[in-house]
């Protein structure tokens, strides 16, 4: 199996689980408790159905839409995630130069392991900055700080890690980062010696925007959820989600809405725009499904702020039915790192090519040529 | 595969399978007919979804209720369940002691090996006595006296088995109490001989809270269905209930109550709780999970009432949504047992911290500082 042979979600997958040793796929595969959320956030999509319209004329169809004042060519977008270069020796290079080539957005994480700088140096597209909240107040500012002067255009502020989740194939996978070899996980390593060289050869392992204020994640071998649950400022309140939000002066969001409630108060506090995520059902198991959920807050804040829907999404018909819903762009992280680390950058296009073309197709048949043709009248739920 | 290892119910199965001769792991795992409802009992925790708050500074959250008139630290607690020497050879005597540990309720059958006096010297922690009625009621008499006089804090009366269920695992692997060797069996017991060495030079298996009453189940191998049949009064009416209710005159329950209009009549009789119980999926097999009933329930008496969910939880979120469902505590065998077999009290302190750990974790991530907060509001029902 090789990249050619990868035409959706479950074939880079697939190419994933088969480059990469099993403590590192299975930080990427995995969620939380039994995965029964992250199971139900694409299964979500599955209780409704997409209804077309024929003899549209669709020759041309125009994909692009606006969020965070950016007009993207594409209305998805690459999530935040952290620690790219475990993936992929490139790291957040190759899907930072992919989205440039789609002109879309990148989102870049707190645990990065390429600085802002050189991202920004790379690349011209919109991107946003993904932010932790920490006890400590120097690395916030400085990351702040850093984001700022490096032109980026969106801030969001993660705020369903309040607490570590519990990944339990991690506990058994011994999964840390950087990567500490066990007895356990020797062979699975052994056995992908190409992970292992590129891993050694192209540079040192690092997490950029932190390893001055701290050693967790970069000399220390630590579990991200010990990272959260002892790293993060447990008591942060909207009172400091507002301040970051004045102080950061530009579009600001915040990552991890999923009641109506909390939903009005981000519009409150200045927010321009808000994921409606679960953290991929990497965090509390049992919780509802953002496309489950999605309704309800487009009807609340829909025209306060930009909604965007994350998690769960496989296909170009998923997003579809999102938009059709209101949500302003989708979002997924498993969505390109499988195809990072498929294939580095040449996986990401790939992957980005591929939701393009069947969000084209499906346009198309749906009888749409812009987003803004896509609305609820497209949809009946089942039940 | 060792005690450190599990992490979950799955991994105490499997050790409690790798340590039990298959009659009698089988005769915890197993349910009755079908078992439709004891798989029903669990999956009815995925058809609703939960909630969660942001930015509501939690801190560290209180997990503590009252029940039955005591303080516990953890809104679980053991249920009943017969014969635990044949987990272990210290039976009642460990999860009583891992029950202390944790300041929750360690519940006592009385089809236990050990007797309440026992027991009562051991552990000063919240304890409840399970009591069925007897053909000979003064067998009844004598379990609730004696339970009085060792400071037991409340007292249930199953009424959900007034005939034993079809538990077809128990016909094939011919468990009976104690234990036979059968041809069939042989081979499994021999091939634990742990199992076997341990059971042997401990102390004689017995019914010890009704040795002097009735031989069965003591000198003779039955099986439970066989005594069951032969010792409990299948005439039992709401008289006998409330004739033990007065008698014993402190917090008492029902253990079995499956509908609204049995829980109003509990309130009659002068219960101060009710368990919502299907007895496992032990019972009738097809009945109603008690996830799917406790709403019904808690908003007709859930004010007059203590409502106790009992079957199917296996995590913590699963604990959030009986209670955000209206629930004051649930409980649980299969998942302590299966603990017990796996280790002893170390075993079921384990289960314990696990299960502690999951709620603390999750309150945190739904942002609910007490389980007061944890309201109907917080939940949805997928229609």
């Amino acid at each position: 199996m090789n990249l050619k042979n990868c035409h959706n979600f479950s074939d880079f997958r697939k190419l994933a689980k088969k480059k990469l040793p099993s403590p590192i796929f299975h930080y990427i595969d995995g969620a939380a408790d039994d995965e029964i959320t992250y199971a139900r956030n694409t299964s979500a999509f599955d209780d409704v159905d997409l209804v077309p319209n024929v003899l549209r004329g669709v020759e041309n169809v125009d994909l692009s839409t606006t969020i965070f004042g950016k007009k993207l060519d594409l209305p998805f977008y690459l999530a935040p995630t952290a620690l790219q270069r475990l993936f992929h020796y490139e790291g957040e290079r190759a899907v930072g130069k992919a989205a440039q080539k789609f002109n879309t957005m990148f989102g870049v994480s707190a645990l990065a392991t390429v600085s802002v700088e050189e991202i920004s140096s790379m690349i011209d597209t919109p991107k946003m900055f993904q932010f932790y909240f920490h006890k400590d107040r120097g690395l916030n500012d400085s990351c702040l700080e850093r984001a700022k002067a490096a032109n980026f255009d969106v801030m969001a502020l993660t705020v369903d890690t309040i607490t570590g989740g519990n990944r339990e194939r991690d506990l058994r996978t011994g999964f840390t980062s950087p990567p500490k070899l066990t007895l356990a996980s020797l062979y699975s390593f052994a056995t992908k010696p190409m992970w292992g060289i590129n891993y050694l050869t192209k540079g040192k392992f690092e997490l950029p925007h932190l390893q001055d204020f701290v050693k967790e994640g970069t000399d220390v071998n630590s579990s991200i959820g010990n990272y959260f649950s002892t790293m993060l400022d447990q008591s942060m309140n909207w009172k400091d989600a507002e301040n970051l939000c004045s102080k950061w002066g530009g579009h600001f969001a915040l990552k991890g809405i999923m009641s109506v409630e909390d939903a009005k108060r981000a519009v409150d506090i200045g927010c321009t725009g808000i994921m409606v995520s679960n953290h991929g059902g990497r965090q509390l198991d049992g919780s509802r499904a953002p496309f489950d959920q999605l309704a309800e807050i487009v009807d609340a804040v829909g025209d306060k702020l930009d909604v965007i829907c994350e998690g769960g999404i496989h296909r170009g018909t998923h997003m579809l039915k999102a938009l059709s819903i209101g949500a302003k762009a989708c979002s997924g992280g498993r969505l390109y790192l499988y195809a990072l680390a498929a294939g580095g950058q040449a996986g990401v296009e790939r992957a980005i090519e591929k939701y393009k073309a069947e969000l084209v197709r499906d346009m198309k048949l749906m009888g749409c040529t812009k987003i803004s043709d896509l609305n609820r009248d497209n949809l009946r739920f089942r039940r | 595969m060792s005690l450190k290892n599990c992490h979950n119910f799955e991994d105490f199965r499997k050790l409690a399978k790798k340590k039990l001769p298959s009659p009698i792991f089988h005769y915890i795992d197993g349910g009755s007919d079908d078992e439709s409802t004891l798989r029903r009992n669990t999956d009815s925790f995925n058809e609703c979804d939960l909630v969660p708050n942001i930015l509501a500074s939690v801190g560290k959250p209180d997990l503590s209720t009252t029940l039955f008139g005591r303080k516990i630290d953890m809104p679980i607690f053991l249920s009943p369940a017969a014969m635990q020497r044949l987990y272990h050879p210290d039976g009642d005597r460990a999860s009583a002691r891992a029950a202390e540990k944790f300041n929750t309720f360690y519940s006592m059958s009385s089809m236990g090996n050990n007797t309440i006096e026992e027991v009562s010297n051991i552990s000063s922690g919240p304890k409840l006595f399970q009591l069925y009625v007897h053909k000979d009621r003064s067998i009844s008499d004598d379990l609730i006296e004696r339970s009085r006089r060792s400071g037991f804090d409340a007292m249930c009366l199953t009424v959900d088995t007034l005939v034993a269920g079809n538990r077809e695992k128990d016909h094939r692997t011919g468990f009976t109490t104690p234990p036979k060797l059968t041809l069939q069996s042989l081979m499994s017991f021999a091939m634990r001989p742990g199992w076997v060495f341990n059971y042997l030079t401990g102390k004689r298996f017995e019914l010890s809270n009704v040795k002097k009453k009735t031989d069965k189940g003591t000198n003779i191998a039955k099986s439970v269905i066989e005594y069951i049949n032969e010792q409990y009064d299948p005439a039992m009416g709401w008289k006998d209930a409330e004739y033990c209710a007065k008698k014993w005159n402190g917090p008492f329950a029902l253990k079995g109550v499956m509908s609204v209009e049995d829980a109003k009549k509990a309130i009659d009789i002068g219960c101060t709780a009710i368990m919502i119980s299907n007895h496992g999926g032990r019972q009738l097999d097809g009945s109603r999970s008690p996830f799917d009933q406790v709403k019904a329930i808690s908003d007709a008496v859930g004010d007059k009432l203590e409502i106790i969910l009992d079957g199917g939880v296996r995590r913590g979120t699963h604990v959030l949504k009986a209670i955000a469902a209206g629930a004051k505590a649930c409980s649980f065998g299969k998942m302590f047992l299966f603990s017990l077999a796996a280790g002893g009290q170390k075993g079921v302190e384990h289960l314990l911290q696990n299960m502690h750990d999951e709620i603390k974790r999750n309150m945190v991530l739904m942002g609910c500082k007490n389980l007061k907060e944890l309201n109907n509001s917080k939940l949805i029902y997928r229609k």
